[in-house]
């Protein structure tokens, strides 16, 4: 029964990062990501079928609290002072990435099927699903040209990796409280690349241009 | 004389169903900014109308124009005859009736494609242009959740595809069902030109894709246009409503009243999404679609993975 | 099985019938015959004007030689009537010699062709050297080495790819195909591209243990054929050439076919190998049928608008509607919709490759999935071509008065076209028909010739599955036709249909409307090849409409082959270069080439007595 929720979840999460793909407003995106991340912070509670230690919970506490609802809230606080709500010109079409990234997700299920790892069941879709999101998160940064849309890849990255230290979560439980601080670092780092993107922006482009970019997108 | 019976009854449901639909997804709509609405039985009362009218045909057009409302609509009817009631088999049942299921598909779009050329207006053409652009994402992204069905079921009937009698196993297929049931849903709302792809609401500036193909329809013959394109929102959501809903009670009767109350449950949703969202503007169009097709494609992955 | 043999010089003379040629030879008798009876009256028009006699020798010749390439069982006398086939229909391409694209066409074709001639003499004399005879059946009961095997399927894939039009091979399709006269084009796209079709089937014949890998790698050319064959097609704006791409796509379908059978053989499945065969075999009647339909109609078309561009035209249903009711019939078969034939031949193929879904290993059962869906893709683009030329030329109004001129009052029931192009049009039409609602007879001789490729005893193939299946379908057609016959009653009783006059298209309230303003080919098909353009070389010249007072503008678009302009105009150019090194630097004196020669003579007798 567990193997279900736990399957089902990452399904979801690798779900979750093929919709932020196909979508362009960065709101959707946001939303679309802090979803995700539910997702993955709940996955440990099904791993480990409810029985958590106290430290353990602990860690799930965290993980949620800071990527549903600490990260989004500061993209979206970085967003409000975006000029451009929505993504203009991405590198790969957004159609073209959708493709691109379902041949992704078959990539990511061969190199699953013939990685050998200790701990795990071979129809546990843990370890594929969650080089997945990694391929997916990765595609979204290379492929998108706004900040806050690469950070949203960055952070999806994050997830799959996160995700993938869980599936080896009896394993090594340090890895996982590394991942943590990891995260915490890396919402740290998030918020300087964003901020120091959007004085770049600012800086870069004159208020014409941003007003017409505007114009294109609503 | 067992198979006449259960295809007059079957037509008897479909054909009072789809129109009840449409009349729900009015109604939600209405409901949800607020409105009292029209009743639900208003379009029953339209098609009774439009079938009093006379039909005003163009000098510009040929047989085509006539043949296309009959050629929809029977392919229709004959379509609602492949949608198993839950427990209720289907009166049409064999092994690759899903082929025939998609081409007969092909043979109304065949047709309303060239009657919207026959018309000899631009805009007629638009319509048809764009039908044939996005069909080719829904039909491909169709046959990918028939591959994960066919693979599931180990069947290539569409009865035992979505375990009309025996439900596919939720525990078992959960992953892949997810990923099918989403991508089919998205494959409903562009077939039936529903809102996140087209604006069924009016005739002109909105609407971009099938009510502008029918837009030189009158009388009887928009009648039968208007009444297959019902019948065709029941027909992907009676496929929807089995893998949906895995409960069978085994007993024809109550069994229906599941099936009925999917079936509204879906045209309820369809109202709310059409009331909370805005139609795409036509490139994202394709996206969705794509993202139906990923989406089945990584149900696919995930089902070969599940036979590893 | 009948048998002939006979004592030529330099071989035996000898032909064999058997499940797989009757195929061929029923639809080189029915296509040629309708061919023959079309030409009688579509070159009366250039009689007196040039010899016909050449023409219709030629014709005859061509006939002749058809037979005999699939009646064969020996290789000589295969090559030989190859040869001939080649050279015949080279002759009736360049019917129009005097104009310059034609005769540059027909030299492409010979070109190609005659590669594709020194693939099969590679291949022949592989597998005559390894067999010791040159006898098909000799051959056929030789086991080949797995290597031999693979280097036959390689050539045979080369050669008879080339002349059956797999997709880089194809380019001398749409050029040869708009030169010729139109029955010739129907005989080329019916019956001669199926000829390379008929060698391949004959190499899985005879080489029973060809390598894993040929399957998929037949299954994946059907895919890309199939797939470029139909997105070219969509852009291509010329009526002959679009059909000429057409047979691009359905070879595609046909080589799916036989890639599936391939793979069920190689799996051990005989039902999915000779349901994927007999698939791919009833294509390729089905396709001679309606695609020499399309051809005569299209040429039909072509006569009496004196062009071949699609956008040109509009309303020719007014004008030629008895043409446009065949066409309609055609473009129906070709997009493979129920009642119609195409879809008893596709739905063969998706049965197979849906059963080799379920019952083969992973990596094939993907194949099968990838088969699948490119089937799908190209039935879709194909109603998208089909309905975008049909809605473009037959229906509407006339977009340019100069190609459309003439009117036709509405009372006029008369036909639309000689009674001698008429009638074979219409048995093509009736045949397309009777396939796609009682097709037992064809059903059981494809079913035939795919367990006679399968090669394992028939009786231990039940073919029950399909044919029940086929049951189903047909009673479902009928139900359909039932249907609407109940529908059309409905519509017609009580209607006042006379009552109305007849007005002008609604226009949304714009006035200012001329036929020119109707939707073009090129903007129906844009969208699509839009979205695929970093597959297609698709170009657009010319430019927008801009301001509130725009300037007189013209735009263009069109798809450009890529096989031919990156991959055979390069290679070419380097060749040509190459050449004109070797002429400047040949040495002018017969007595050097004799030196050649001798040495040549002498390096072959060293050979042979090392």
């Amino acid at each position: 029964m567990m193997t279900t929720w736990i399957n089902a979840s990452c399904i979801l999460v690798v779900f979750l990062a093929l919709s932020i793909l196909a979508s362009y407003r960065m709101a959707g995106m946001i939303h679309l990501f802090a979803a995700q991340s539910l997702v993955v912070g709940l996955v440990p509670l099904f791993l480990r079928q409810f029985s958590l230690s106290q430290n353990d919970l602990m860690i799930v506490a965290i993980t949620i609290v800071s990527k549903s609802f600490i990260t989004p809230n500061i993209l979206f606080w970085a967003i409000r002072h975006v000029p451009t709500r929505a993504e203009v010109k991405p590198l790969i079409g957004i159609g073209a990435s959708l493709l691109v990234s379902a041949l992704l997700i078959a990539v990511a299920f061969w190199v699953a099927a013939s990685l050998q790892l200790p701990g795990l069941s071979k129809s546990n879709l843990v370890l594929p699903c969650s080089l997945a999101a990694v391929l997916l998160g990765f595609m979204l940064l290379v492929t998108r040209t706004r900040a806050i849309s690469q950070v949203v890849g960055y952070l999806v990255m994050e997830n799959g990796i996160f995700l993938f230290a869980l599936s080896l979560f009896d394993a090594m439980p340090i890895l996982i409280e590394m991942g943590i601080l990891l995260d915490v670092f890396v919402a740290v780092f998030i918020m300087a690349i964003v901020v120091n993107h959007i004085n770049e922006e600012f800086s870069r482009q004159p208020m014409t241009l941003v007003r017409s970019k505007m114009g294109e997108n609503t | 004389m067992l198979l006449l019976k259960s295809i007059v009854l079957q037509w008897l449901y479909v054909g009072l169903m789809a129109p009840f639909l449409c009349g729900v997804i009015i109604k939600t709509k209405a409901l949800v900014v607020g409105r009292v609405g029209p009743p639900l039985f208003q379009p029953f009362y339209d098609l009774l109308k439009l079938t009093r009218k006379q039909n005003v045909y163009s000098q510009t057009t040929t047989f085509i124009f006539r043949c296309a409302p009959v050629v929809v609509l029977s392919s229709l009817l004959i379509l609602s005859l492949f949608i198993p009631l839950i427990s209720q088999p289907a009166p049409i049942r064999f092994a690759g009736d899903i082929l025939m299921f998609v081409y007969l598909l092909g043979i109304g779009r065949f047709f309303l494609i060239a009657s919207s050329f026959d018309t000899g207006f631009s805009f007629a053409g638009m319509g048809a242009s764009r039908e044939a652009f996005f069909s080719c994402f829904t039909e491909v992204a169709f046959f990918m959740n028939l591959i994960i069905l066919a693979l599931l079921a180990q069947s290539i009937s569409l009865s035992q595809m979505i375990g009309a009698s025996t439900p596919l196993s939720w525990p078992l297929f959960g992953p892949a069902l997810i990923l099918v049931v989403s991508s089919l849903f998205l494959i409903l709302l562009a077939e039936n030109g529903r809102i996140p792809v087209d604006d069924p609401a009016t005739h002109l500036e909105l609407t971009m894709i099938h009510e502008v193909m029918i837009l030189d329809y009158s009388g009887r013959d928009l009648a039968a246009m208007l009444y297959g394109a019902m019948l065709k929102f029941l027909i992907f959501a009676g496929i929807l409503v089995p893998l949906l809903v895995p409960v069978r009670l085994g007993q024809a009767f109550p069994d229906l009243l599941v099936f009925t109350a999917g079936l509204i449950a879906i045209a309820v949703l369809v109202g709310i999404i059409e009331s909370i969202m805005a139609r795409l503007r036509l490139n994202r169009v394709r996206h969705l679609l794509l993202a139906a097709f990923a989406l089945a494609f990584f149900g696919f992955i995930v089902t070969l993975w599940s036979r590893l | 099985m009948i048998r002939f043999a006979w004592q030529v010089p330099f071989g035996e003379f000898s032909l064999k019938l058997d499940p797989l040629n009757l195929i061929f030879l029923l639809s080189i008798a029915v296509v040629t015959l309708c061919a023959g009876l079309y030409a009688g009256s579509y070159m009366r028009a250039y009689r007196g004007v040039r010899s016909l006699a050449a023409h219709a020798f030629f014709f005859s010749v061509l006939i002749l030689s058809l037979v005999l390439v699939v009646t064969a069982n020996h290789v000589l006398l295969f090559l030989g009537a190859w040869e001939l086939m080649a050279v015949a229909t080279y002759f009736l391409i360049i019917f129009h010699e005097e104009k310059n694209s034609v005769r540059r066409s027909g030299f492409l074709y010979l070109i190609a062709t005659h590669c594709g001639t020194f693939c099969l003499l590679a291949m022949f004399f592989l597998m005559a050297q390894a067999a010791g005879s040159m006898d098909f059946d000799r051959i056929a009961a030789t086991a080949f080495s797995p290597a031999a095997a693979s280097v036959i399927f390689i050539l045979a894939l080369l050669g008879f790819g080339v002349k059956a039009g797999f997709f880089p091979l194809h380019i001398w399709l749409p050029h040869a195909h708009p030169a010729a006269p139109s029955h010739v084009s129907a005989l080329l796209s019916g019956v001669a591209i199926k000829i390379g079709i008929y060698g391949l089937c004959r190499i899985i014949a005879i080489v029973p243990t060809l390598p894993d890998w040929c399957g998929y790698f037949l299954l994946m050319i059907g895919v890309v054929s199939g797939l470029m064959g139909v997105l070219y097609a969509l852009g291509q704006h010329e009526l002959k050439k679009f059909l000429a791409y057409h047979s691009v796509e359905n070879i595609g379908i046909i080589a799916l076919g036989l890639g599936v059978g391939l793979l069920g053989r190689t799996h051990q499945q005989p039902f999915i190998a000779a349901l994927g065969f007999a698939g791919g075999l009833f294509h390729v009647l089905n396709h001679s049928l309606f695609k020499a339909l399309l051809f005569f109609s299209a040429g039909a078309v072509m006569r009496k608008t004196g062009t071949g561009a699609i956008d040109q035209m509009g309303g020719v249903a007014k004008l030629m509607p008895w043409t446009s009711g065949l066409f309609l019939i055609g473009a129906l078969s070709i997009c493979g919709l129920p009642l119609f034939n195409g879809f008893v031949s596709e739905f063969f193929v998706y049965f197979a490759l849906f059963q080799g879904l379920l019952l083969f290993p992973l990596k094939s059962a993907a194949f099968c999935a990838i088969g699948i869906l490119s089937l799908a893709l190209m039935g879709c683009l194909a109603l998208a071509c089909f309905t975008k030329v049909y809605g473009i030329v037959f229906l509407g109004e006339a977009r340019n008065p100069d190609v459309v001129t003439s009117t036709r009052s509405p009372q006029d029931r008369g036909l639309d076209l000689p009674a001698g192009m008429f009638f074979p049009m219409l048995v093509l039409a009736g045949l397309c028909i009777w396939i796609g609602l009682c097709p037992w007879f064809i059903a059981r001789l494809t079913w035939q010739a795919g367990t006679y490729l399968t090669a394992v005893n028939p009786a231990f193939i039940s073919g029950q599955k399909i044919f029940s299946a086929l049951g189903q379908v047909i009673a479902v057609s009928f139900g359909l036709l039932g249907i609407m016959t109940m529908v059309l009653l409905f519509q017609r009783i009580g209607s006042r249909i006379a009552a109305l006059p007849r007005r002008e298209t609604w226009r949304c309230g714009f006035s200012g409307f001329t036929p020119r303003l109707q939707y073009t080919a090129a903007s129906f098909a844009r969208s699509i090849l839009e979205c695929l353009k970093t597959i297609l070389v698709f170009r657009k010249t010319g430019s927008a409409v801009l301001g509130e007072f725009p300037a007189r503008v013209s735009l263009a678009s069109g798809v450009h082959d890529a096989a031919e302009d990156f991959v055979f105009r390069p290679f070419y150019g380097r060749l040509r270069d190459l050449a004109k090194g070797i002429q400047k630097n040949r040495l002018r004196y017969t007595q050097v080439y004799l030196i050649y020669i001798l040495f040549f003579l002498v390096f072959l007798i060293v050979l042979k007595f090392r």
